[in-house]
């Protein structure tokens, strides 16, 4: 009888537990669409600007995220552009060249790389430029270099672990075959063996955009301001959608600002959404362990 | 006989994978070099164990210490019962179409990104506790811990399936087979099976939970004060980092931050050590 | 030294050790094989002969945890060479002593660039010449005719004995001297089993010839030598 209710009470508070969970998610959703529904429109990205001019570059837009959601896309483009070559690289040594000791030691170094928060490597981000700033030049500081440098070092695990999980997961008859037709090593690797891992590398890099589109912590310490325009160079200051969003949040002025601040949540939400959906669409297999190597 | 090529490819990915590992180290080795200053000053344990008085000339980061202790425990304590009962869902007792539809949207929430819930969290929660204990602010460790228990449930509810997914089939085709009910299974079958991964997902969790910036920041009130009940404000050590960050370069407040950052650093390396430690034993076991 | 007087011996081994993870597989394992002709490797599984055709193409290499002590030599275009010196490069190797899997393993992608792949990682640009060698293999293989006008579909679309026919093909690409195949029809019904026995024989003058095999009919049909091995080394010749 015992059992019973044990049972019986295992079910009633898995589905309490799940509903919770589930609701106040839909309420975040729901509280964020009914408060920022009407900000969206072109004007929440451009202001009074007309769009066309905007995207050429002719006018400046002062009112609008347009300057935020660039600083972001750039961003997303410089780390990645950083973060893949190392990693993808370190992923193919991992998977194909270390052994024994070597490789769990690197194992070692990049599970605690995946663990760091992300406000430390900021922290080393922004101490850096201070210390370019006095030893080297007066012209670096925190900037959009130095944050999309940090950005990679945060996302360069997600890249290392998919591309080594993607490699070694390949069957030991495939990774012969073209062994046994004369191909080298490399040949191996860049011809079969990349090509064969190319869905789990792709959701590693579609991972990496979306936690760079999403960071704050990173970004806040090394060069995202609330009002930059659009940046002339790398060496820059820059506007950044989720560092918006937190600036709003202490420091809006009037309600029109707060609906424009809730407008900003609902399109950096939608397009995590996307990303993130794309990720475990392009893989199904992608698990959590696969990250972080539990 | 290998061609130039060859080597070169091969040299390349040496050498990225040497880089990649070196920004490991270089981080700690210069957070510790920024900070020394201020160990040479005090000691290292005088800076762990001293209150917050800048006015005062102290700069130590107890206060901050026990800030994270306190919201990413209450928050983990929030997150687990959460995760647990999504984690039984997803692996048996809701019906099987369900499952995978719950599954998909666990794996979208870990996609919301933080500074969001930080933001919902100040106009609708922070109001709300704000009415209902009618003391203070409503920006308090109890509003921080409750977000940010919703913030990292999803990722635990992923490592506890994990587990589960991990246990033989053979194990739960023996349970099916001698008539166990969905439940009965779970209880008595996949939960002592998968104790040491769900382990697992707690200590990670914990991780995310202490690193997190945004939530405690916006929400758990900021002041530099060791808080005495979840009613009151507090700082955590990720928040003091973003809060200091525009202090004078040379200050012993700036230098004090990096304090923040080895602590963190380190705590967060001793979890990762933990987790691959009790991993290497499961595997050992099998 | 009397090796001149033998012309006839393609492949010599001579005290051959091989070990895998710790565990002993082969042990001083000595043996000639004569060119032209079919041998046929039989015995019980797990004694050694997967691994014993991969000493000789070196594949064992790319194996963790396998090591390996003696001699291999191999006579290629006229000399007898000692496969594992330095001055043997093992791309070269490869190609020309080709080797064919148990389970047929077309790359994911179509049927000529498959039969193309091997001539790519050579480094051959002339598509005339390329397209050449490829009708030259395939005809060899005996699948020029059921293939020839459907070379862009993928290569995972065709039967499995016809894969397992591309795949000789493929090896065949390189104009190996040596080919080596481990049980390749164990995974096929009786047809295509005959079509592959029959591909053999006919390849015979040209090239010589390893099968591992399990099945005693086939041995007795096709092979001109059968070669036991038992326990670790090879009981009867």
């Amino acid at each position: 009888m015992r059992r019973r209710i044990l049972e019986k009470a295992t079910v009633w508070f898995s589905w309490a537990a799940g509903l919770t969970l589930l609701a106040s998610v839909a309420v975040l959703l729901c509280y964020l669409l009914a408060k920022g529904h009407e900000a969206l429109s072109t004007g929440l990205i451009f202001g009074g600007t007309p769009p066309l001019r905007a995207l050429l570059l002719q006018e400046r837009v002062f009112d609008g995220l347009f300057p935020a959601l660039a600083g972001t896309l750039l961003l997303i483009i410089l780390s990645i552009a950083w973060a893949i070559p190392v990693g993808i690289s370190t992923g193919i040594y991992l998977a194909e060249y270390a052994d024994g000791r070597v490789k769990k030691a690197l194992d070692a170094f990049f599970d605690v790389l995946a663990g760091i928060p992300s406000i430390v490597v900021g922290l080393f981000g922004f101490a850096s430029a201070v210390f370019l700033h006095r030893h080297f030049s007066d012209r670096i500081g925190p900037c959009l270099l130095i944050s999309s440098i940090s950005l990679s070092f945060l996302v360069l695990p997600y890249l290392i672990r998919t591309t080594q999980a993607a490699l070694e997961g390949i069957p030991g008859e495939t990774r012969l075959t073209a062994l046994a037709l004369g191909a080298t090593r490399v040949q191996n690797i860049f011809l079969v063996l990349i090509p064969r891992s190319l869905p789990g590398i792709m959701s590693g890099i579609v991972l990496a955009i979306g936690r760079c589109a999403e960071d704050t912590a990173v970004i806040m310490l090394t060069g995202a301001v609330a009002s930059a325009g659009l940046p002339s160079s790398l060496l820059s200051q820059y506007e950044a959608v989720p560092f918006y969003i937190y600036y709003i949040s202490s420091q809006y002025a009037d309600p029109a600002e707060l609906t424009s601040g809730y407008g900003a949540s609902i399109l950096l939400l939608m397009l995590c959404a996307v990303l993130f959906s794309a990720a475990y669409g392009i893989r199904k297999g992608l698990t959590h362990c696969t990250l972080y190597r539990a | 006989m290998k061609t130039v090529r060859e080597i070169a490819a091969e040299r390349t990915f040496l050498l990225s994978a040497l880089a990649s590992s070196s920004i490991t180290v270089g981080i700690l080795a210069f957070m510790v070099f920024m900070g020394l200053p201020l160990l040479h000053e005090g000691g290292f344990f005088a800076i762990l164990g001293n209150a917050w008085d800048p006015y005062r000339g102290a700069y130590g980061i107890y206060p901050m210490i026990a800030g994270t202790a306190a919201v990413s425990l209450l928050g983990l304590a929030v997150a687990f019962p959460l995760s647990l009962g999504c984690s039984f869902l997803t692996a048996g007792i809701a019906p099987k179409p369900l499952r995978g539809v719950l599954r998909r949207f666990i794996e979208l929430m870990t996609g919301i990104p933080t500074v969001i819930y930080g933001f919902v969290g100040i106009f609708l929660l922070v109001p709300i506790i704000r009415e209902f204990f009618r003391d203070g602010s409503g920006m308090c460790v109890l509003t921080a811990a409750l977000v940010l228990g919703v913030m990292i449930s999803p990722t635990m509810t992923l490592f506890f399936r994990d587990a589960f997914d991990r246990i033989p089939r053979a194990y739960l085709n023996a349970a099916d087979a001698l008539g166990a009910s969905r439940a009965q299974k779970l209880i008595h079958v996949m939960l002592p099976l998968a104790k040491k991964g769900m382990l697992n997902g707690v200590i990670l969790a914990l991780g995310r939970a202490v690193g997190d910036t945004l939530i405690a920041l916006m929400l758990a009130g900021n002041s530099a004060q060791v808080p005495s009940s979840v009613m009151e404000p507090a700082r955590t050590l990720t928040a003091h980092i973003a809060l200091v960050i525009a202090a004078d370069y040379e200050s012993p407040e700036f230098r004090s931050i990096f304090a923040c950052g080895v602590v963190l650093y380190l705590f967060t390396m001793a979890l990762t050590f933990l987790v691959r430690y009790l991993a290497h034993g499961e595997d050992a076991r099998i | 030294m009397n090796h001149s007087a033998d012309d006839t011996i393609k492949i010599r081994v001579t005290g051959l050790d091989f070990s895998y993870r710790k565990r002993p597989v082969l042990k001083n394992v000595t043996a000639d094989f004569a060119g032209n002709s079919i041998t046929a490797l039989t015995g019980p599984s797990g004694v050694g002969k997967s691994t014993f055709l991969m000493t000789l193409n070196r594949l064992w290499e790319d194996l963790p945890g396998a090591s390996m002590r003696g001699k291999v030599e191999i006579r290629l275009q006229g000399r007898l060479r000692d496969i594992y010196d330095r001055s043997m490069e093992l791309t070269e190797l490869r190609k020309k002593v080709a080797m064919v899997f148990q389970t047929p393993n077309p790359l994911p992608m179509s049927i000529r660039k498959n039969m193309a792949f091997p001539l790519k990682l050579a480094g051959e640009r002339d598509k005339s010449a390329v397209n050449a060698r490829i009708e030259e293999a395939l005809r060899m293989a005996n699948l020029w005719d059921e293939v020839k006008d459907r070379l862009e579909e993928d290569a995972r679309a065709l039967s499995g004995g016809q894969q397992q026919r591309l795949c000789i093909a493929r090896a065949l690409i390189t104009e190996p001297e040596v080919l080596l195949l481990d049980e390749p029809t164990s995974s096929l019904d009786r047809h295509s089993t005959a079509i592959i026995e029959e591909l053999l024989t006919g390849l015979k003058e040209r090239l010589t010839i390893l099968v591992v095999s399990h099945y005693l009919e086939q041995v007795v049909r096709i092979s001109d030598r059968v070669v036991e091995f038992a326990g670790e080394t090879i009981v009867s010749l």
